[in-house]
């Protein structure tokens, strides 16, 4: 199964590691690496199972390793009489491991145990073993060196059973036949031994080079004819420095003896797996390793003659990611690869020797060359402590996205209303807002006109930077004006900016609002402003639920917390307003709209005078409307206003949903005062 | 595969951590018991290298034979206990004691007798025992006579140690110390100054352990210290000493082999090393993940290890560094992620450690890794309100993974935390993708991804307590900074203000049904629409599952008050209903077959069918005597070839489930038999390994001793026999002790295959030696062999020096005699 080969001094020696996957299920796959280490890893979760190194693994580095098919273990199965449920652990355990080594011997190593379990020397091979295999029934195993020997070992006794001369030059690749009666030996030739009688069977030529693989790659032969156990299967050969892979039947004795077909790679095969096929119409599955870290497959059924060389139907390849613009993607070796047990997903084991990486890859594309993009460079290095404790850290890095109640995509978009006709909704918001929005335009103007008249003196350019910021979208400048901690200064520069402004503003706002904490708390305070002071602005935007709807859902959920509390806040600021407002009435008896200016100049209750003002304003509306259509200026649909004066009366009726609007910003109130408490 | 016949089995293996951990006297194994059977791990690999099985009932201790390091005693509720030989698996005798078991101690100096610990008739009060084993070759023998030594002892072995050389037993219960003094047969008591005014004094004894060397026990106490009693042989001027850092119970206490240091641990999850009984000096092991239950010392010395509360036992190393976890499943908690298959490793994936997903292999039944969602050390402590994953769920094939963490301290205060994780190909490992803090305003009761292939975009749906579903799409919310794709929420929906309580998506993804108490909704996937309603008034819903392939057009769900429905989506009315109180809902994502398991007073029993039809096609009635908490198909890779109709679900995919106990139950077909493989079917290989520098020294001493001898012998041409090439040795030192006759039946047999033709020699005296070598020879294992052989071939040639003077004319007629007895009986083993 291994692929043999170590250090490669010899021009000849096969290319790669002697590594393999573990019989029936693949658990494990060792390694044996050139600095003498042999070490095993298990496949399903790409980790370091054992470590061993062989007290002599510097003078006698290994050369193949072939795993002991999977041992039957009675394992908790016994079966209780009271209890109905019985014990099952694994029914086959993999243990043994035998590694043949540069200087002739053999070593068993018990993977359950972690230690050798025995060396075979006496009597065996003098010089490098060249392949391992065992019998899968009886307790034997063959071996082949390159002192031209073949060794049958008997594992009970650990002795030599029978040697051999299997060639006149090096014996170079074993194979069992799948009755294990047969064996396949290559060197020069390859040649087919009956294994009771050690005589040759047959004869094959046809490699130019040390053959390092040999496999059987059929069961039963495809004539219908009866079987003796080996006339008819195909086996498969790969050598050393020979981009052909050739297969061979077994056939009577006067045919011809050389190849049937053969595959074709672009590197010499280092690692070769196959699907054995079971009948006539599978075709067997070949995953070939070549020396250029390729895997090549080949899915072909096996009949007869094939004069060209077949080519892969798939290859893969691994790659680093390019990185930017600095490194090019660099391709990943890989250094075996091995079919599942549902044949349909293939293990894949690539990187370096000394820190593999296994994966399972499912063979479901069609295409004839797949390129997996794979990032080892800092593939987790297991420390000791996470490769005992086996905990694993999924990767928590600050790119993650973050959601948190207010943030927009948190909940949903506010434009498909649960359960209700959007259309409708948005109707009413657009007739309630845009009433008040024409009321409110006058007043608004009038503030304009007599803040120009009052506040140019003592004037600051923060309404100018403001919206200077906003429309450059300069951050500097406007961290300038939205730090600032003095409340009046912050409703004066909201008095005095620009209608057109207030969207981008509270959009700024609500950006800022989701950022950290601290800052938050300071553009609560500009929120609060903006929403009290161009409350009836706001409210005459059409799409005023799109623009503001993620800022209404964070407050939403910041208010949320506080729900009772808030709720009192708000009912209690709705009454000290009121009593204060009434009171200041009584005080100055005179009505109108220089009143209201008056107020605003002079008291920190502004806010209060407002609510006042739009409630006022709701109940003279119709007179206003009037009024106001000559005065038109920024921002405001024509269309709109005029739909909605047709629909005057009802939308009067659902005016109301304007106090939704207010109660919002009531409730923007409170936000600060919670944020405060908080801190 | 083609026998006919399922049964329940159970996998994922029991409990690991009921009783301290044993080491051999080399250190390479470590027992435990676990449930009926006795396990032995390599140390180095963690690797189970045997199951001893033979007990009828759990196991409750576990004992290196004091005779023979190589045998292991263990005694087990079923009132026997068995002797083995660890190293082949093989049970060598059962001694038949009685009542139910509770604990065995062997102590050192005590020939035959073993301390036991059994309960009375009265529940809950026990007395510990000795009993002497006879000395039979049978394999059962009955051991009836108990002693009485100690009464009213605490059940649990850590409450009972003795003190060094065997000559006192110190048993702790409740507040009260009592040291039994064997020789003089004497008791005194201690208890502690405080317990005796207040009623719940706090310094209840836990565990005891006795110094190996010195007159000095340690117990551990519930407040988390340690005292260190000496002078206790006289019940006025004892005195002990206070070693406090725990904050909690001590579990249990170790002495090390030398006593220079004591060993502790409990529920801090620290191993505390106390350096000659002084609380300056301590070394610590921290983080070891769970609390520790058992500590135990192996003989050598060298390796600690300590069996923990997640089922798992870790060995330490002399310096306090862990070098190797035995880990079963994790068995700590509550599973309320339920048992889902990851889609890429097809590994068995529920809660693990403690924020922990644990990612188990059902195929090489070990778990795989324990996957850290949570990210924060854990602080076990008492009342400590921890962060717990209650939900995940994998979606697309397991390229997303949802999982849901949450932290309630009261009513009110709930915190939820909803993470989104990736499955990256290039690293091989899930990366957080999006983070989302309160996804609702209640607790999440039901999560699942939109499975269905022809979806580009994945779609999880969760539903809360709170009365709404959320349904989260991803979404390219690239800006000019970073392309990233995060999740957002899509769409809220809600039933008039019902809880919602469960939800799935059918098998093509375009229909959502989310039950809301009794109701269930079905929604369109594109549009969000509310496309039906389906009302059973009669209960909650319990579970709710659309049916696959075939019957992808029914929709099934339980409700609280015992019935199964099937709704049919294209008339849109129900199809059938059933009685049936179900547990465990769970489809078959493979194949039409939906599992079902209910829970009646007697146990739970299974179901399958198909939606399509109300008739079961298999029942097994009573798969667990516990109720069934959560069940899982599991795709099978290589399909099963069942052919008869009853058996047919088990094709594709394999059913998992677990119980309330937390054992792992599934359905087997193969035989008993077929797993009990014989021994002779097993690959024996012959342990030989090449002479060691050392041995080789020992062998030239040895070789000279030899030529000595021979040198005496000269002129006797004394030709020793090389054992391996006598048969009749070979076979009696290769079968397995267990199915050898008596010894001394064997004895005069083996002699005389020894024995030299031509020479004369002697039997008479022969025999008793040579029948306790080959009792050692017998019991010792493949691995001693080579020295048990070569010690035999020396005393042979010692005898022979002794006897060949001494032989008279008559012995030698005798022994002529005893030649031709025949051993063809052995050739017949």
């Amino acid at each position: 199964m291994a692929a043999g080969g170590g250090g490669g001094c010899d021009p000849l020696a096969p290319a790669g590691v002697p590594c393999a996957f573990s019989p029936d299920g693949q658990a494990y796959f060792a390694l044996a690496s050139s600095d003498g280490h042999l070490r095993v890893w298990e496949t399903a979760n790409n980790r370091l199972h054992q470590e061993y190194v062989p007290s002599a693994h510097l003078s006698g580095t290994c050369t193949c390793l072939a795993w002991a098919p999977a041992r039957l273990q009675a394992k908790e199965s016994h079966q209780r009489k009271k209890r109905k449920s019985e014990v099952i652990g694994t029914s086959d355990q993999v243990d043994l491991l035998a590694l043949g080594t540069a200087v002739g011997s053999i070593l068993l190593y018990s993977t359950v145990k972690g230690e050798l379990h025995s060396k075979l020397i006496s009597g065996g091979h003098e010089n490098r073993v060249n392949c391992i295999q065992w019998h899968q029934d009886n307790d034997c195993i063959y071996s082949c060196s390159d002192d031209k020997y073949i060794v049958e070992w008997s594992i009970q006794t650990c002795k030599v059973k029978c040697k051999w001369k299997g060639d006149n030059s090096s014996v170079s690749s074993l194979c069992i036949s799948p009755d294990g009666k047969m064996l396949l030996s290559a060197g020069r030739t390859i040649k087919l031994w009956v294994l009771e009688t050690k005589e040759v069977y047959r004869h094959f030529t046809g490699h130019s080079t040390p053959v390092s693989s040999l496999r059987f790659t059929t069961i039963r032969p495809n004539e219908s004819q009866p079987f003796d156990g080996i006339t008819g299967l195909y086996f498969l050969s790969g050598a050393v420095h020979d981009r052909l892979l050739n297969v061979w039947q077994v056939r009577s004795e006067n045919k011809e003896k050389s190849a049937v077909m053969s595959f074709t790679v672009t590197d010499e095969p280092v690692y070769i797996d196959l699907t054995l096929s079971e009948n006539k119409e599978e075709p067997v599955k070949l995953a070939v390793v070549s020396r250029d870290g390729q895997v090549h497959l080949f899915e072909h059924i096996l009949n007869g003659h094939c004069k060209k060389p077949l080519t892969s139907n798939c290859t893969i390849q691994i790659a680093t990611p390019g990185k930017g613009k600095k490194s090019t993607p660099k391709p990943i070796p890989i250094l075996a690869a091995g079919f599942c047990l549902d044949k349909t997903s293939l293990l894949l084991v690539y990187g370096n020797w000394f820190q593999p990486t296994i994966e399972r890859v499912a063979l479901n594309s069609k295409d004839t060359h797949i390129c997996l993009e794979r990032d080892i460079s800092n593939c987790w290095a297991p420390t000791v402590e996470t490769a005992i404790t086996k905990v694993r850290t999924p990767v928590m890095s600050s790119e993650a996205k973050v959601l948190v109640p207010g943030v927009p995509g948190h909940h949903a978009p506010i434009k498909p209303a649960p359960l209700s006709q959007p259309k409708e909704v948005e109707n009413k918001r657009k007739l309630g807002s845009n009433e008040a929005s024409i009321e409110e335009r006058l007043g608004a103007m009038g503030l304009d006109r007599k803040g120009r008249k009052d506040d140019l003196l003592q004037t600051t350019s923060f309404p100018v930077l403001l919206t200077q910021g906003l429309e450059s979208n300069d951050f500097e400048m406007l961290n300038k004006v939205l730090q600032t901690r003095n409340i009046n200064l912050i409703k004066k520069t909201v008095l005095r900016m620009p209608l057109h402004a207030v969207i981008p503003l509270l959009q700024e706002l609500t950006k800022r609002l989701q950022g950290h904490p601290n800052s938050a708390v300071l553009m609560v305070q500009w929120l609060k402003c903006v929403l009290t002071i161009h409350a009836s602005y706001l409210s005459t935007l059409p799409d005023l639920v799109h623009q503001l709807g993620t800022l209404y859902q964070l407050m939403e959920s910041r208010v949320k917390t506080f729900q009772k509390l808030s709720h009192l806040h708000g009912k209690l600021i709705l009454l000290i307003t009121q009593v204060t407002a009434s009171e200041k009435t009584k005080k100055m008896p005179s009505p109108g709209q220089k009143a209201k200016l008056v107020y605003e100049e002079e008291s920190s209750e502004e806010e209060s005078d407002d609510e006042i003002a739009e409630k006022d304003s709701d109940d003279n509306w119709d007179e206003d409307e009037e009024e106001k259509d000559s005065e038109k200026d920024e921002g405001v649909d024509e269309d709109n206003e005029e739909d909605e004066d047709t629909d005057d009366k009802e939308e009067n009726g659902e005016d109301r949903d304007g106090s939704s609007e207010k109660e919002l910003n009531g409730d923007s109130d409170l936000d600060p005062e919670n944020e405060s408490e908080e801190e | 595969m083609v026998e006919e016949s399922v049964r329940v089995v159970r996998c994922g293996g029991s409990r690991l951590n009921f009783r301290r951990a044993l080491f051999s006297a080399d250190s390479k194994y470590i027992f435990c018991v676990s449930g009926d059977f006795v396990k032995v791990y390599s140390s180095a690999t963690e690797e189970c290298v045997h199951v001893l099985h033979g007990h009828e009932n759990v196991v409750s201790g576990i004992l290196l034979n004091p005779n023979n390091h190589l045998q292991l005693f263990s005694c087990s509720f079923d009132g026997t206990i068995k002797l083995w030989d660890y190293l082949d698996g093989i049970l060598i005798k059962t001694f038949i004691i009685g009542p139910k078991l509770h604990a065995l101690f062997i102590p050192t100096r005590a020939e035959d007798s073993i301390f036991l610990t059994i309960s009375k008739e009265e529940p809950d009060i026990f007395q510990l025992v000795s009993v002497k084993l006879p000395k039979s070759s049978s394999q059962d023998v009955e051991a009836r006579e108990l002693s009485f030594v100690l009464d009213y002892v605490n059940r649990s072995p850590k409450c009972i140690a003795f003190g060094h050389e065997g000559e006192y037993i110190a048993a702790v219960r409740d507040f009260y110390l009592s040291v039994y003094f064997l020789k003089k047969k004497k008791t005194c008591n201690f208890t502690l100054p405080s317990t005796k005014n207040k009623k719940n004094a706090k310094n209840r004894f836990t565990c005891v352990a006795c110094h190996p060397k010195e007159d000095c026990i340690a117990s551990g106490h519930m407040d988390g210290k340690i005292r260190l009693w000496r002078n206790f042989h006289d019940d006025k001027k004892y005195t002990y000493t206070c070693l406090h850092w725990h904050h909690d119970m001590v579990m249990d206490l170790a002495f090390t082999v030398t006593g220079t240091s004591l060993l502790s641990g409990g529920r801090e999850c620290v191993l505390v090393e106390w350096r000659e009984g002084s609380e300056k000096n301590k070394e610590f092991l921290p983080r070891l993940g769970s609390t520790i239950e058992h500590i135990s010392v192996s003989p050598a010395g060298d390796l600690f290890c300590t069996s923990h509360s997640d089922n798992k036992i870790t060995v330490i190393h002399r310096n306090l560094n862990a070098s190797a976890v035995i880990q079963g499943l994790v068995k700590d908690r509550s599973i309320s992620t339920g048992l889902m298959v990851d889609p890429r490793t097809k590994a068995l994936v529920l809660n693990g450690k403690p924020g922990h997903l644990q990612f188990y292999s059902l195929q090489g039944d070990k778990q795989l890794y324990n996957l850290d969602i949570i990210q924060q050390e854990y602080i076990n402590d008492d009342g400590l309100i921890q962060i717990e994953l209650v939900k995940a769920a994998f979606g697309c094939s397991g390229t997303w993974l949802a999982t849901v963490e949450q932290r309630q301290e009261n009513e009110t205060e709930l915190e939820l935390q909803m993470k989104l994780w990736t499955y990256s190909k290039k690293t091989q490992g899930f990366a957080l993708n999006t983070k989302i803090a309160m996804p609702h305003d209640d607790h999440i009761t039901a999560l699942c991804f939109n499975n269905a292939e022809n979806y580009e975009k994945p779609i999880l749906v969760t539903a809360s307590r709170d009365g709404h579903f959320k349904v989260w799409v991803l979404a390219d919310d690239s800006d000019i900074y970073k392309k990233a794709i995060g999740w957002t929420c899509d769409f809220v929906g809600s039933y008039h203000k019902y809880q919602a309580t469960n939800c799935c998506f059918s098998e093509d993804g375009s229909l959502l049904a989310v039950s809301f108490e009794e109701i269930v909704t079905i929604w369109d996937s594109e549009t969000w629409e509310l496309k039906c309603t389906f009302c059973q008034r009669a209960g909650k819903i319990r579970h709710l599952c659309f049916g696959r392939l075939t019957c992808s057009k029914y929709l099934l769900g339980t409700t609280d008050n015992g019935i199964l429905c099937c709704w049919n989506l294209l008339s849109c009315s129900m199809q059938w209903s059933a009685k049936l109180n179900v547990s465990v809902l769970e489809p078959d994502p493979y194949s039409d077959h939906v599992a079902a398991v209910s829970q009646s007073a007697e146990g739970s029993d299974l179901f399958v069918f198909k939606p399509s039809e109300p008739r079961p096609l298999y029942i097994q009635k009573n798969v667990s005597r516990e109720e069934v908490q959560w069940g899982v198909f599991v795709p099978r890779d290589v399909p099963g070839s069942f052919t008869s109709e009853a058996y047919q679900w088990l094709n594709r995919s394999q059913f998992y489930f677990l119980t309330k106990s937390q054992s792992l139950l599934t359905f087997s077909t193969k035989s008993p038999e077929e797993k009990l493989t014989p021994t002779s079917k097993q690959l024996l290989a012959e342990e030989s390994l090449p002479t060691t520098p050392f041995s080789l020294i020992l062998g030239k001493h040895r070789q000279q001793q030899d030529s000595r001898l021979n040198e005496t012998s000269e002129n006797e041409l004394i030709q020793l026999p090389l054992t391996e090439n006598i048969p009749a040795i070979n076979e009696l030192l290769h079968t397995p002790a267990h199915v050898l006759p008596s010894a001394s039946f064997l004895c005069s047999l083996f002699i005389n295959s020894l024995l030299l033709s031509k020479e004369t020699k002697s039997t008479e005296e022969i025999p008793d030696d040579v029948d306790m070598e080959e009792k050692e020879e017998s019991d010792s294992s493949d691995e001693e062999k080579d020295f048990t052989e070569k010690a035999q071939e020396t005393n042979t040639t010692d005898l022979g020096e002794d006897v060949i003077h001494q032989l008279s004319k008559s012995e030698e007629k005798e022994l002529r005699k005893f030649r031709k007895v025949d051993y063809s009986w052995l050739a017949a083993l």
